[in-house]
């Protein structure tokens, strides 16, 4: 339990002054009473000492009036102690008084003093007594004798003035103790206050204490230890702020475990990238909740190297999200307090760019080789004498130049392709009706058609406004798309070009085979380069795996869009997305 | 005070090393079916033997994390969820021991099919893989989370692993009585089929645990319907 400082104050208070008034009592009355009992025997042996100057059968036959006056009780006692006369008893008899030790004093010092019990008046009695002498002879004593009771109620009488002291200086101490809390503990009582709010967090405010003593400086020093401590943590505030800004913007994934090798916090790029939000991961170890051994294990090396650990792991079911994962200790942590931090960086688009571009380079050799192939060794073969057999060597030279055509073929899709994607190509953009360009196009593709069994439906749309396009590029857009319409549908099959103006802005040419359809998810890789849905077909001849890459660059360059849409089995359509021409000068 | 927070620290680290321990234990498992699948369809018997040599991890992973719940129960005696936890913990532990071993054994099998001429595409072998590392997968997130629900929906896929193995018997059986001479193959691809229906036995043994470690129930040898009946 708390005890306040007040409380404690007045307690002390209340013991000091009453003990204080108790004891200056105690001390007061005794010294009153022995003054007080020494003045009345003084008063006594003063009468004593008048009585005894008259003759004792004067004062025997006055006693009564004697007693009186002196307010005591006379007795008079003759040489050999019997008691002659007695203001009190009259004349009864009493035992020998000579050895009352009042009576003895007086015989030898000429004054005696006695306080006893007095067993003929049954009470306590202040004796004095005086010898009577005549010349050197004693004669008798005359004593005087008063109850002491006469004392102790003079000094009882006392008592209630002195508790009534007593009570007054007990209310005067409250009432100084209270004016003393408030005065003095009032400010502390603040303090108190002021530093508990301070301790919960609540760094705010000032003590507003006036005075010049130390409590007043005290306020004045935590004045300004708050001051400053509000300034620490506005610092502290703003760095952790910027920290957080960092470490929820940054777009790699951050992750701390803390020494139990529980996750402690992650940033939101982690949410991000992993799909798992913060509540579903926090607590957890890395196992619960990745549920990946390579990172586990890298994190166990990491725990046993000490070292940084880099590595690349691949996360989710199918682990085929890949992550540059480095582990790394959280440095300015209390010993034993080691924290572990993982960044995650997500490589998974990188590392595709990486294969797609090695798959390039293969293609590209493969594509190159293949006609070089046929062309060295027809090449050969004449060389060993085939063109003695014109025949003959008329097919090979045939089959030589088709190769050599592809091979020219190829070098100019690359360098249309290289150029498109550096941005080189211009565009000699203007408004092309694009039934004109369609009919151009299909004249040459027809043909084509005609020999494999294929019909071609055209659906053109009424009155269609100008595309902005380039006229040759445009052909050259065309005739890839119907190309590979012609080249994927089998004999019998039949292809579709519908136009259609597609809102204010868009123009759409559709062409769709029936085909065999290409499965959903190769769709997205169809704009690769040398990229082949089906990779056991064998290469038709003449194309060179460039076409829809090609297709789609210029569709970029346009500023429209090209969208496959196939199912399995019964055929693809490609919609080419043109923006209408606005002649705007 | 002091000394005791300690204990019961170290206590809470020892009880989730085991934790992690199955689940890494169940990670390489699910990994070697993984790559046995993968050995299988690219005729990999490189990778095959891999996978054989590292179940030896797996048998010395399942004996450390056997000791390790042994020594928990000796030396601290944990009581009532603890202890169904432990108890559990070193069940699962053997049955994933013996999904490695299975594992070993697809891939020994595998390695043999790759010096034979493969007699049809696999379609249904690696559905069947897919599925079982999906149920080792969700059994231990069951354990994990103490899900139920998510214990007795691996012992509902059990069945349909059943009917796969069911499916590949009779459709390899054809081809046997078509051709004697794919009789061989047809019945390595059998004891795959076989080992994967095994596999999914023991996936749905860890779901039983982990149903048992939560609720305190056993249904072990209930099948599935009964118990949501």
């Amino acid at each position: 339990m708390k005890i306040r400082l007040s409380h404690k104050f007045i307690v002390a208070f209340l013991v000091i002054g009453v003990a204080a008034v108790t004891v200056a009592g105690l001390l007061i009355q005794r010294e009153l009473k022995t003054d007080l009992t020494i003045r009345i025997e003084e008063e006594m042996a003063a009468g004593a000492r008048i009585i005894a100057l008259m003759p004792a059968a004067e004062i025997a036959r006055h006693a009564g009036e004697l007693a009186e006056r002196t307010r005591a009780r006379l007795t008079l006692i003759d040489a050999a102690g019997r008691v002659t006369a007695d203001s009190e008893l009259g004349d009864q008899e009493t035992d020998d008084h000579l050895n009352r030790s009042e009576i003895q004093e007086a015989r030898l010092r000429g004054l005696g003093k006695a306080i006893r019990y007095s067993h003929t008046l049954k009470k306590e009695m202040l004796y004095v007594a005086i010898p009577l002498r005549e010349g050197s002879r004693t004669t008798g004593y005359v004593r005087l004798s008063r109850p002491l009771a006469e004392i102790t109620l003079t000094i009882d009488g006392m008592g209630g003035a002195f508790f009534g002291i007593l009570l007054v200086t007990v209310i005067a101490f409250l009432l100084i103790a209270l004016l003393f809390s408030l005065r003095m503990l009032s400010p502390i009582g603040k303090l108190a206050a002021f530093t508990g709010k301070v301790r919960t967090g609540n760094v705010s405010g000032t003590l507003r204490i006036e005075s010049r003593d130390e409590i007043g400086q005290l306020s004045k020093n935590i004045n300004e230890m708050v001051t400053a401590l509000q300034e620490k943590i506005r610092t502290a505030d703003d760095e952790k702020r910027k920290l957080e800004s960092l470490f929820s913007g940054m777009s790699e994934g951050v992750m701390v475990l803390d020494a139990e090798n529980r996750i402690e916090s992650v940033n939101r790029g982690m949410e991000e990238m992993t799909g798992r939000s913060r509540g579903g991961v926090i607590g957890k170890t890395l196992l619960e909740a990745f549920r990946n051994m390579e990172l586990r294990d890298a994190l166990e090396r990491f725990r046993e190297s000490k070292e940084t650990v880099c590595e690349e792991i691949g996360l989710g079911d199918d682990r085929s999200v890949m992550m540059d994962v480095t582990i790394s200790a959280v440095r300015g942590e209390a010993a034993g307090e080691r924290k572990t931090m993982l960044v995650f960086h997500d490589v998974t688009r990188l590392k595709k760019l990486e294969r797609i571009r090695t798959d390039f380079v293969a293609n590209v050799t493969h594509e190159i080789r293949t006609p070089l192939t046929a062309i060295i060794g027809f090449a050969e073969t004449l060389q060993q004498g085939a063109f003695e057999n014109p025949e003959t060597a008329r097919k090979f030279l045939r089959t030589i130049r088709e190769n050599a055509e592809r091979l020219n073929r190829l070098v100019d899709d690359l360098l249309t392709l290289s150029g498109l994607e550096l941005g080189e190509a211009k565009l000699h953009l203007e408004g092309v009706r694009i039934e004109e360009a369609l009919d151009q196009v299909l004249a040459v593709v027809e043909a084509r058609a005609g020999e494999k069994g294929l019909t071609i439906r055209k659906e053109f749309a009424g009155e269609l406004p100008l595309i902005r396009a380039d006229r040759d590029r445009l052909a050259q857009i065309l005739i890839n798309i119907l190309d590979n319409a012609v080249k994927f549908t089998p004999a019998g099959g039949a292809i579709a070009v519908t136009t259609s103006p597609d809102g204010e802005e868009w123009l759409t040419v559709r062409i769709a085979d029936t085909g065999a359809g290409i499965p959903k998810g190769e769709i997205p890789r169809l704009g690769e380069r040398f990229y082949r849905a089906d990779r056991t077909r064998s290469r038709e001849p003449g194309g060179t795996g460039l076409g829809l890459s090609i297709v789609k660059h210029l569709m970029t360059a346009h500023g429209g869009r090209v969208i496959i849409d196939s199912t399995l089995g019964h055929g693809t359509t490609v919609s080419l997305h043109f923006p209408i021409f606005r002649d705007s000068g | 005070m002091e000394d005791k927070r300690h204990t019961s620290r170290e206590y809470e680290r020892e009880l989730q090393e085991i934790r992690d321990g199955l689940l890494y234990l169940g990670a390489l498992t699910e990994r070697a079916l993984e790559r046995g699948s993968q050995a299988l369809l690219e005729r990999n018997s490189v990778l095959a033997r891999e996978i054989v040599r590292e179940d030896e991890q797996i048998d010395s992973l399942d004996v450390d994390l056997e000791e390790k719940c042994i020594r928990l129960l000796a030396l601290r005696q944990p009581a009532a969820r603890d202890l169904r936890f432990i108890t559990t913990a070193i069940k699962i532990t053997g049955h994933l021991e013996r999904i490695g071993d299975m594992a070993a054994n697809i891939a020994e099998k595998v390695i043999i099919l790759n010096d034979l001429p493969q007699i049809k595409p696999y379609i249904d072998l690696p559905r069947m893989v897919e599925i079982g590392r999906g149920m080792i997968r969700k059994s231990l997130d069951a354990m994990v989370r103490e899900d139920i629900g998510l214990a007795k929906k691996v012992r509902e896929e059990d069945t349909v692993i059943d009917q796969l193995n069911d499916q590949v018997f009779r459709e390899l059986l054809t081809f046997m009585m078509e051709d004697p001479r794919k009789i061989q193959v047809c019945l390595y691809i059998m004891q795959i089929s076989k080992s994967l229906e095994r596999i999914a036995d023991h996936a749905e043994g860890i779901a039983d645990m982990v149903i048992y470690m939560v609720t305190g129930k056993s249904v072990r040898h209930k099948p599935a319907s009964a118990e949501n009946g």
